[in-house]
């Protein structure tokens, strides 16, 4: 019994210190990679790869994402706005939804399950087969070479997919709007313009950039510090989706309390 | 007096409780060629990674042209410049072809400069040019170590590691690798340090043999010395017998 009781303390002892020691290797990889970002040489060929990669190769699947995402957004705020005689509110709705909120977060997510996975297990992939250790060997940096481009590349490109996915999840909107629930299509689109102002779009493209850091940020943190061979790439894959997935969701709560309320 | 270029004192190294490396030293002389044999486990790649700087020891000093390497030394003397590393699997960049694996530490040089310097060293590990724009899925494991001897000679390096160089080849590309091995030795005059437990391998490429067993150096000698030696941890290891002083612990 006695034992039971000291146990607990013990597990919480053992899980803050994993936590702490968490914590402080994830800080370490950080200040490696600001000092990295900071200071050449960059691998411009590898940034303009990983631009294709994970801006381009990742636009139908954010297309199709923002599409459908806001046509059922406009099809909710019809069934809902329509128990208090509001359904004019639609296209208001779906266009400060889409931009302000639905936009970036499904970007953000689509791409923590694109590419960050896609990140993790590549690096890890490098790690078990030794390519990291031979890369120390040919003088060059790990971070500097496959961590550098991911990141700026994800942190650059997000905010233009977002970009891209806010119009054609208004555009999804408006699809649903004028073919199923019978606005007049001039009405939507002015409806649309009115209500959209410059913060609402900008809060989220910084939200976009924000994501964008933690999508690629997590895959080769993950990825870098894989272990146990092919089980670890598979660890290290799934990790790196929950985290940068959790991550999105809780940064995503402080920027837009930050955005606004200030 | 040896001219050593390599000089470790007092290696130690441990992962948890279990102790790899225990107060090892070994000294490697210039433009020679050392072999380690040992089994598996008993800290020859812990001590290569040592040595490399991809492991950091918890006590000795490895010294390298009597400058005590760390993370700062390394840099200070360009060290990464002065050696090539054969990696047990190749270790070839997969999304870089031949040519761009082999040039890869190669800076400010321009494209053509370094494609002829990937064609010269292909042709010094025994490959034909044509090979210089696949990528290394595209070629056979035995060609992938070659490719990667490639990488490791381009820069005409000091001292060469060879992590079990033989490891998942035919005994007849073995045998090529080995002869490569001892072809690039002599053209660059580099130092060499071979660990393998492939004693026909051992005994080909070496000036000298040391045996590595239980974190420590417990045998050195010359390649026609080994099979005469006395000491019954080498008898019972080359001549690959499960019975002797050499327990195999089958949880490990």
């Amino acid at each position: 019994m006695l034992n039971y009781i000291f146990n607990i303390p013990h597990a919480i002892g053992v899980n803050v210190l994993k936590l702490l020691a968490q914590v402080g290797k994830i800080s370490i990889f950080f200040y490696e990679l600001i000092f990295c970002i900071f200071t050449p040489p960059i691998y411009f060929k590898s940034f303009f790869n990983q631009v294709i990669k994970i801006g381009y190769n990742s636009l139908p699947v954010i297309g199709l994402t923002a599409f459908f995402t806001g046509g059922v957004l406009a099809l909710q705020i019809y069934i809902g706005g329509s128990r208090f005689n509001a359904e004019s509110i639609v296209a208001s709705i779906v266009a400060l939804g889409i931009t302000r909120e639905l936009g970036p977060v499904i970007a953000g997510l689509m791409l923590a399950g694109r590419v960050s996975a896609s990140i993790s297990a590549e690096i890890a992939t490098m790690k078990v087969t030794e390519q990291l250790d031979a890369l120390i060997t040919l003088s060059t940096n790990p971070i500097r070479y496959l961590v550098v481009p991911r990141v700026l590349a994800a942190l650059l490109t997000l905010p233009i997919l977002v970009l891209i996915a806010d119009v054609i999840g208004v555009m999804g909107g408006f699809v649903v709007g004028t073919q199923s629930l019978g606005f007049i299509e001039q009405t939507y689109i002015k409806n649309t313009l009115d209500i959209i102002q410059l913060n609402d779009v900008l809060s989220g493209l910084i939200k976009a950039a924000v994501f964008g850091f933690i999508v690629a940020f997590m895959g080769c943190y993950h990825g870098y510090n894989s272990t146990g061979g092919a089980q670890g790439v598979g660890r290290s894959t799934t990790k790196a989706v929950v985290s940068a997935s959790i991550l999105i969701l809780a940064s995503n709560y402080i920027l837009t309390s930050l955005v606004f309320n200030s | 007096m040896e001219d050593l270029i390599l000089k470790i004192e007092k290696l130690h190294k441990s992962f948890g409780e279990k102790v790899i490396l225990n107060d090892l030293n070994i000294n490697i002389t210039r433009n020679t060629s050392q072999v380690i044999i040992g089994g598996s486990g008993t800290g020859k790649s812990v001590l290569i990674k040592c040595i490399l700087g991809l492991i950091q020891q918890d006590q000795g000093v490895i010294s390298y042209d009597n400058t005590p390497l760390n993370s700062d030394t390394r840099k200070e003397i360009n060290f990464y410049d002065k050696i090539g590393m054969l990696f047990q699997g190749a270790a070839l960049f997969d999304s870089l072809t031949v040519w761009e694996n082999i040039t890869f530490a190669i800076k400010s040089k321009s494209k053509s400069d370094l494609k002829e310097i990937a064609i010269d060293k292909i042709h010094k590990v025994g490959l034909d040019s044509s090979v210089i724009n696949l990528y290394p899925s595209e070629l056979s494991g035995g060609m992938q170590k070659r490719v990667a001897l490639a990488r490791a000679i381009a820069k005409d390096p000091q001292l060469l590691f060879f992590d079990e160089p033989t490891t998942g080849l035919d005994p007849i590309m073995a045998d090529v690798i080995n002869n490569l091995i001892n072809e690039v030795i002599d053209k660059i005059g580099a130092t060499a340090i071979t660990i393998t437990h492939d004693m026909e391998s051992a005994k080909k490429i070496a000036d000298k043999i040391s045996m590595l067993y239980k974190g420590n150096i417990i045998w050195s000698g010359k390649p026609g010395e080994i099979e005469r030696s006395d000491n019954p941890y080498v008898d019972q290891f080359i001549h690959g017998r499960s019975e002797g002083p050499i327990k195999i612990n089958i949880k490990d």
